[in-house]
């Protein structure tokens, strides 16, 4: 018996206790409290680019709308792709950074000596800011919709919801992931602001897919992401017809999510062999 | 011999060319006190890792009251105090910090809370726990990492050079709480005779 095997054991718990989630959730809120205004400051950045792309449409004024997946006007569709992107963010850049922090800190170690399974280390990593990000993302719907009067009468709440959860598990895979990469080689910050920026320009969130040379709207009818556009913004504008592309992103989240985790596990077990965990 | 709570066979961690621990064998009975001792750079710290599972042997086998070094069960059974200073988040107050950890190890937060009161008032910290960690001074972060190590009653305590920047009381302190857990074994790396003394065993490395 080699404990070079253990840390195999110790991430096998597949089903994360929700006390321990809950944990390094209240943890992450309590220090993002201890900046002041921080999370205001957050909120209101992503506001900025709402407004932005407010005053972009009324640049251009009426605009064809054919393409633009039955949102009423331009600023309604982009109002979509800022609230989708936070969640692209916060899923996937906020986690690695996350894990970043706990190595620079010094708290990742001491992590790994505690009894918590790789899955719920990584899930209560992405906790606070998975919700954090999809609480953001409605607020900017509303804002959108209650403020600068994009046109969501034909919403289906029910549907808006189910389809950002589903957004927002499906892609804390691909943040997980990227999380084990930067247990492993420390500095991703690169190949993270790449995948958020791919994720977030692929999957159409600032226009629609159909504009892309042939090569790349193949690529992105690919991309999980255009499941999450297609979705919300199905739900948003017309109020049916998103059960599939929702379908689509739970499906996603069921592959994704287990396979990262299991990527999450194998790259503490490498900084262990390594023994770099309290190396940054 | 009752069965050993530790038990350490073959243990060698290298670091690329460099043989930080070599083939060491050690048992630790419940209750038992060793203290690893030798120079700077002699392996402590190393095999205290290897226990608390943060650090993957190259050769050997660790094992905690029959399961492998490193999986949770062995985790669960052992309280760690590694080196401290990075190991807290700073922007939390010792309370939180302790409470924290302490849901890492027993799960529901009412527990959680339990606990880390308890080992927070049997060390008497409630002064040092109130603050936040950015402003405590290296001796205040090393007894919380004690006080950590101590949370929901490990039956094995790994402590590295725990009483290197404490003052007379915070020391007394330490010892009363450990002298308070008969049952508990404790692998504890330390350069100060004081310590040596409150030992039963004593290991060379190195």
């Amino acid at each position: 018996m080699s404990s070079a095997e253990a840390p195999t054991r110790a991430g096998a718990r597949w089903l994360p206790r929700a006390s321990i989630v809950g944990a390094f959730v209240r943890r992450d809120y309590r220090i993002v409290r201890s900046y002041s205004r921080l999370w205001i400051f957050e909120i209101f950045v992503g506001s900025l680019t709402l407004v932005t792309y407010y005053f972009i449409s009324k640049t251009f004024g009426a605009v064809p709308v054919a393409n633009l997946q039955g949102a009423p006007s331009y600023f309604a569709f982009a109002a979509v792709g800022v609230a989708i992107t936070t969640v692209i963010t916060v899923a996937t850049a906020s986690l690695a950074f996350q894990v970043r922090e706990e190595q620079l800190t010094g708290t990742l170690e001491a992590l790994t000596a505690q009894p918590v399974a790789a899955s719920e280390l990584a899930l209560g990593l992405a906790g606070y800011h998975f919700l954090f990000g999809v609480a953001r993302s409605v607020l900017y719907l509303a804002l959108a919709g209650l403020v600068l009067g994009a046109d969501f009468s034909q919403a289906s709440l029910v549907g808006v919801l189910v389809c950002l959860l589903g957004t927002g598990i499906a892609l804390t895979g691909i943040g997980v992931a990227l999380g084990a990469l930067v247990i492993v080689f420390k500095r991703v910050e690169a190949l993270g602001a790449i995948l958020t920026f791919g994720l977030g320009l692929l999957g159409g969130a600032f226009f629609p897919i159909q504009v892309l040379p042939a090569a790349l709207e193949t690529v992105a009818r690919a991309v999980p992401t255009r499941l999450a556009f297609d979705s919300v913004r199905a739900a948003l504008f017309r109020g049916e017809g998103w059960g599939g592309s929702a379908l689509g992103l739970y499906v996603f989240a069921l592959l994704a999510l287990p396979a990262a985790l299991w990527l999450f596990g194998a790259a503490l077990r490498v900084a262990r062999r390594r023994g770099s965990l309290g190396q940054y | 011999m009752p069965s050993p709570i530790l038990s350490i066979r073959g243990l060698t961690r290298r670091f690329g060319d460099f043989e930080a621990v070599a083939r060491l064998d050690l048992d630790v009975a419940p209750g038992e006190r060793v203290a690893l001792l030798g120079a700077n750079g002699s392996g402590k710290s190393t095999v205290l890792r290897c226990v608390a599972g943060s650090l993957a042997p190259s050769e050997g086998t660790v094992t905690v009251a029959g399961h492998p070094g490193g999986s949770a069960a062995a985790r669960r059974l052992t309280g760690v105090s590694l080196s401290q200073e990075r190991s807290f988040y700073l922007r939390l107050s010792g309370r939180e910090n302790l409470e924290f950890f302490a849901a890492a190890r027993v799960g529901r937060r009412a527990n959680a809370v339990r606990a880390a009161r308890a080992v927070e008032a049997e060390l008497e910290l409630e002064e040092i726990a109130a603050k936040r960690v950015d402003r405590c001074s290296t001796g205040m972060v090393q007894q919380l990492a004690v006080a950590r190590a101590l949370l929901a009653d490990p039956a094995l305590i790994l402590l590295d050079e725990p009483t290197r920047s404490l003052d007379r009381a915070a020391v007394a302190r330490m010892w009363g709480a450990v002298d308070r857990r008969p049952a508990a074994a404790l692998l504890i790396a330390t350069h100060r005779d004081e310590d040596v003394q409150r030992c039963g065993r004593r290991v060379e490395l190195g």
